[in-house]
């Protein structure tokens, strides 16, 4: 077999025995390619240089020690088994399955919960007025008030002057109630939502309603 | 590309015993019938150590090691550049054969997939390494760090050879230190790098151009013509 330079590096990285023996024949007579061929093959020797088999005797003990630790950290892991130990039937996969529908479903209680409750809250909550409400009630409440205020006026000279004892009681009946009905407005002022102390604020100017009437019936 | 700047010249690195160190030729490609006596030796012991090993036979481990153990720390010092990493990944590398074995098909020769487990075990912890440097902001190149052999060797010659080996692409640095350090033969190494066999030899090939590279002095331009 006769090779050429040309092929030369074709046998590098392929070649067959023989090629190898025929580049060498071609090599003797070609400088060149005796010198690839050199530094071709130097390349092996220099790479024994990287070849280091040094036996450390206590090697060996530390990989069987970590297969021991790795044995103990099994034996552990199957000691706990898995989160359905009480169901040692099921396989790892069935209890994955089980843990992702248990999920699901808290997770779909949770949503229907969320959305659902503060819809509850509005239209369970009495005591709390919607701005429409709320606006007749203090309209409402003003002419009411408007309308005390007259009575109030027709009463106030007997009120002032009061020519008997019972007089003198409704008198200070009034300044009780009017305290009240002004303690209430300030709050009512601060929860005006608050359907209770409008409740409250009602009964009170009901109250006064009735005493002042009481008032000028008694009128001489 | 530059060259590494050694201390002696080429033709002083290559000793005078290059011409007596045959090339390697696998010999599989020149048989012309089926495996030899040896080769069936081999794939019987590599079935029984993997048999062993399934059924968590602690002896046969030991087997494998005592006819491995010192190549595969050798492989991995050279990835890693130090024997206190190569341990570890040698280790890493054992307990993750004892882990898998079960999802060993036999596709491969077991000593096959144990150097693959082995290799990308090393470049694992190549990454965690490299991923540990950042976050210190060291911005320093990531290169295995070279430590000292034993004495006797060619010590120029070998830390040349080793910091021209990083400066190869993964897979050329692989195939080199599996072919010519280690002793594998293509075929074995197509196994572990899951390459075809010619890709292992065209691989191997441009390593060695590489290396050539930068390492010689260039040449005369009327050496380079022909």
């Amino acid at each position: 077999m006769n090779v050429t330079c040309s092929e030369r590096e074709r046998i590098f990285e392929d070649g067959t025995r023989a090629e190898w023996a025929a580049l060498e024949t071609h090599a003797a007579s070609c400088p060149f390619c005796t010198e690839e061929i050199r530094g071709w093959k130097s390349l092996s020797v220099a790479a024994k240089e990287l070849r280091e088999y040094s036996d450390s005797p206590s090697f060996w003990p530390r990989i069987e020690r970590a297969f021991a630790e790795e044995a103990a950290r099994n034996a552990q892991r199957a000691e706990r088994k898995s989160w359905f130990w009480f169901l040692p039937s099921f396989s790892a996969a069935w209890q994955t399955a089980l843990a992702g529908a248990l999920v699901l479903v808290l997770t779909i209680s949770g949503g229907w919960i969320y959305f659902h409750r503060p819809i509850q809250k509005i239209d369970n909550d009495k005591s709390l007025l919607k701005s429409s409400a709320l606006n007749e009630v203090e309209a409402a409440e003003s002419s009411y008030e408007r309308a005390i205020d007259k009575l109030a006026a027709e009463a106030k000279p007997q009120l002032e002057n009061p020519a008997t004892p019972l007089l003198a009681n409704y008198h200070e009946k009034l300044l009780v109630l009017d305290s009240a009905i002004a303690e209430l407005r300030a709050q009512a002022g601060l929860n005006p939502s608050n359907a209770q102390l409008r409740y409250q604020l009602l009964a009170m100017y009901q109250e006064k309603q009735r005493a002042l009437e009481e008032v000028l019936e008694a009128k001489p | 590309m530059g060259t590494m700047g050694l201390a002696l010249p080429w033709r002083a690195r290559i000793s005078s015993t290059l011409r007596e160190r045959g090339t390697r030729v696998e010999p599989s490609e020149h048989l012309a019938g089926g495996p030899s006596p040896a080769a069936r030796d081999a794939l019987s012991e590599d079935a029984a150590l993997a048999a062993g090993c399934r059924s968590g036979d602690l002896h046969a481990y030991e087997r494998l090691y005592r006819m491995h153990g010192a190549r595969m720390k050798n492989l991995a010092r050279n990835v890693l550049g130090n024997p206190t990493d190569a341990e570890d990944a040698v280790q890493e590398a054992f307990l993750k054969v004892q882990r898998g074995i079960a999802s060993f098909r036999g596709q491969s020769s077991f000593v096959t997939w144990t150097y693959r487990i082995l290799i990308n075990t090393c470049y694992d912890a190549r990454r965690s390494r490299q991923r540990k440097k950042e976050v210190a902001n060291d911005d320093s190149e990531e290169t295995p760090r070279l430590e000292p052999r034993a004495p006797g060797a060619h010590p120029t010659l070998r830390m040349a050879l080793e910091r021209a080996l990083e400066k190869l692409t993964r897979h050329q640095r692989d195939v080199f230190l599996l072919y010519e350090v280690e002793g594998f033969r293509h075929a074995e190494i197509a196994g572990m790098l899951e390459m075809t066999e010619t890709a292992s030899k065209n691989t191997l090939f441009q390593a060695k151009k590489n290396l050539r590279m930068m390492l010689e002095p260039p040449r005369s331009s009327a050496a380079e013509s022909r």
